[in-house]
């Protein structure tokens, strides 16, 4: 028996050793770096010919980008990565996880890597909604990647039927006549699909774009200590809205087992509240003829720029530095505009600089696809105020998921709005407490 | 009660021909024994001696076992247990010891005291909806003479189908826009919205659990059944006893044991391996309706990284299926007839 094991275990040495001796003369060529993202489906394929092409324009490194599921599992397996010290050296983290990144400890920010490896970025060119969430102290601290930001997608056909030659109006109030008026003229069964992410479009960016304070601290921008407000602003009114609408069957909850995107784009619902990112799949999955606008704003209030989501690339501590020339190469060749105009028209998601933005421009993209500039005109719109800027909130994930908890107790019947955002602010200020006290005097 | 704990311990203690026999303590053989208890107990004490004179062999033998439990088991729950007495960064950065609030702080929060009882009743529900189905099906197999195989694979399919495509589909013949029996239900007039309606969710969560265990709770039941002795029943329907009465006087009593055990097993099915159904059918809610303990900890500490409560919730957990299992062994147990 000594000697089967032996064998065995000399067997197994001498595989080893093979393997490392295979895979040594490969790394003495080229740095391998990983790349973990969140990106699936068609998305996913275009972060693989991105990297693709990246590889083939250089011989000194190598990016591998691994699909790691959602955002949240994203998040999750890096965290756990990280504790068992073998993380990536980049990864692509949604904007609610901020805070957690910036103060975790475990990053190199983007800024510093980039002035380190000697690549002039002029910072100065990504246009404001998107840096401004991710700067820290007049650093970027994380690559933006992709970012997007909610806008309003109708039905040409059902407004033009019912009416609305010039599409959806511009108000909340004008806007929802139109919705009751193409249910009750009989033009389509519901008005709006609600998204998944609707407390993003509709909660948070409502309260951006009316310029309403979301929480205290400018939205968290200024210090831990922030608390949210949004009970005691027109957030209230704007869920009382959305509760009537979907009593009265004008809005659709799609649930489980459905994407609420089909119901706009099979032309069940007139209007969808989401992503310009949707690009992608509406172009592809849309059987109506679609269009897209702002989204509306309160009567007498004048519209500010919305608000970015999506995600950006950290890089992580703890590994070799040629390793980290190959990721500044990287990040280095994300930020040329041709990428950012090859990744806009691809994706949908908006240029993240302006020069990428002019060069689509002048290139004649948005006279053929109007919709797609929709959104970095939305969010360029006038000068961001302290509400406007975004959100810098702790454990955020964790604080929306209560407000949605909430939310969901409305349209159950079980709270009134001013009740369930009460409870949500409650709930969520106990979480914001939890986040300042593990992190006080860090930010 | 007129069996001594003497008997019941002997029953237990043989080996019944089946490998559960070690896990007879919560999980009795449905199988009844039918050997000897005092030659056997004689044999095996033989069997020791003869074969095992070091202590050694024994715990080499042990010890892949131990191994799994000790990486999967003993190790990870020592480690919630600490990180359940911690206010910790995600990345392990930095800490801070907060003694009991992570508990207080559950316990004083409306949401995890509806997650408690919502556990309880889905638990409670889906275990009498279960077991019931199940009995009336293994009642009927006997009555079912031309396509008892048919019968029973259609009956056994269900644990076939994995948790989340069970789920998906129960969500997706549900949904209320789409979906044909919430259609059915919408033209006899049932107002069915499982994602605005807090009770209808919770009822298509039990039923799409049910339906997935049902076949589970068959399979020992109709062994069970045919273990009983058909002389009894013989001597029952002479004695003009109709089947259901025979069912519920003779089979029923005899399959105590089974019967027992599947409750136990229907509750730690309802405790834990529920989470794919809820993951796939509501994620917890809406507004928390169908938020079992298992959702919520896998929520709070896998999808919002909040480690020290999810570790608490954890703990907690795992005291509750340790005082419900206790529960049943000191209330229900002691109306089941081992030795019949």
């Amino acid at each position: 028996m000594t000697t089967t094991r032996k064998a065995f275990i000399t067997g197994l040495a001498a595989a080893c050793l093979t393997a490392t001796g295979l895979a040594t003369p490969a790394a003495a060529q080229k740095v391998e770096v990983q790349f973990w993202h969140a990106m699936g489906g068609v998305l996913g394929e275009r972060v693989d010919e991105l990297v693709k092409n990246f590889n083939a324009s250089q011989t000194k490194y190598t990016v591998v980008a691994v699909n790691k599921g959602n955002y949240d599992e994203v998040i999750n397996g890096t965290i756990a990565a990280y504790r068992a010290k073998k993380q990536p050296h980049m990864v692509q983290i949604y904007e609610r996880g901020f805070m957690t990144m910036l103060l975790s400890e475990a990053i190199v920010p983007v800024h510093d890597l980039m002035a380190e490896k000697k690549y002039q970025i002029d910072w100065s060119d990504f246009i404001k909604p998107v840096a401004g969430y991710y700067m820290y102290k007049g650093k970027l601290m994380s690559m933006p990647f992709n970012s997007s930001t909610p806008i309003l997608w109708y039905n040409k056909e059902h407004f033009e039927k019912a009416g609305f030659k010039d599409g959806p109006a511009a108000t909340w109030q004008e806007f929802e006549k139109q919705l009751y008026e193409i249910k009750s003229k009989g033009v389509a069964e519901c008005g709006s699909s609600l998204a998944g992410d609707y407390f993003w479009s509709l909660i948070e960016n409502y309260s951006v774009v009316n310029d309403q304070p979301f929480g205290t601290q400018s939205n968290g921008f200024d210090g831990l200590d922030t608390e949210f407000v949004y009970n005691k602003t027109l957030v209230v009114q704007q869920v009382t809205r959305l509760k009537k609408w979907v009593d009265d069957g004008v809005m659709q909850i799609a649930g489980q087992g459905l994407n609420p995107e089909q119901l706009y784009t099979s032309g069940k619902c007139s209007t969808f509240f989401a992503s310009t990112a949707a690009h992608g799949s509406v172009e592809r999955n849309a059987r109506i003829k679609w269009s897209a606008t702002y989204l509306p704003v309160e009567q007498g209030i004048t519209a500010r720029n919305s608000t970015i989501g999506g995600a950006t690339i950290w890089v992580l501590k703890g590994h070799k530095p040629e390793e980290y020339d190959a990721v500044a190469a990287f990040l280095n060749f994300l930020a040329s505009p041709e990428q950012q105009v090859w990744w806009h028209k691809v994706t949908g998601y908006v240029p993240l600089t302006t020069t990428a933005y002019k060069m689509a421009k002048q290139e004649g993209y948005y006279a053929s696809h109007p919709t797609r500039e929709i959104a970095v005109l939305q969010l360029s719109r006038g000068t961001p105020t302290p509400n406007s800027q975004g959100f810098r909130f702790g454990n955020f994930t964790q604080t929306t998921f209560a407000l949605r908890q909430e939310l969901e107790a409305v349209f159950s019947n079980k709270k009134t709005p001013q009740q369930a955002l009460e409870d949500a602010v409650r709930r969520g200020n106990d979480i914001l407490r939890q986040f300042e006290k593990l992190n006080a005097g860090k930010y | 009660m007129p069996h001594t704990a003497g008997t019941l311990a002997e029953v237990r203690r043989d080996p019944g021909g089946t490998a559960a026999a070690p896990a007879a303590r919560t999980a009795p053989v449905p199988v009844r024994p039918l050997g000897k208890p005092a030659s056997r107990a004689a044999g095996r004490a033989g069997l020791k001696r003869s074969h095992f004179r070091q202590a050694r062999l024994p715990w080499l033998l042990l010890l892949p076992q131990l191994l799994i439990l000790a990486l999967f088991f003993f190790i990870p729950a020592l480690r919630a247990l600490a990180q359940a007495f911690l206010l910790a960064d995600p990345f392990g950065t930095r800490m801070q010891f907060v003694w009991f609030d992570n508990f207080i702080a559950l316990l004083e929060s409306p949401e995890y005291q509806s997650s408690v009882w919502v556990t309880i009743w889905f638990t409670l529900a889906q275990n009498v909806l279960t077991i019931t189905v199940a009995g009336i099906l293994a009642f009927a197999t006997d009555r079912v003479i031309r396509t008892r195989g048919l019968y029973r694979t259609v009956i056994l399919l269900p644990y076939a189908i994995a948790p989340v495509i069970a789920g998906i589909l129960w969500a997706f013949l549900f949904n209320p826009a789409v979906g044909p029996i919430a259609h059915a239900l919408h033209a006899l007039g049932v107002g069915w919205d499982p994602n605005r309606n807090g009770w209808d969710a919770f009822v298509l969560v039990t039923l799409a659990a049910t339906w997935k265990h049902i076949c589970y709770d068959y399979v020992f039941l109709v062994a069970a059944l045919l273990a009983v002795p058909a002389s009894l029943l013989e001597a029952a329907a002479v004695d003009g006893a109709g089947p259901a009465l025979r069912f519920v006087r003779i089979s029923l009593p005899m399959i105590g044991p089974t019967v027992f055990f599947l409750l136990v097993m229907n509750f730690v099915y309802g405790l834990f391996e529920t989470f794919a159904i809820i993951d796939a059918v509501t994620h917890g809610g809406p507004a928390g309706a169908t938020m079992i303990l298992v959702y919520k900890v896998y929520q709070d500490g896998f999808v919002h990284i909040d480690l020290g409560s999810s570790a608490a919730q954890s703990v907690l957990l795992m005291i509750f299926a340790v005082i419900l299992t206790m529960l049943q062994f000191r209330y229900v147990e002691r109306n089941v007839n081992y030795d019949v």
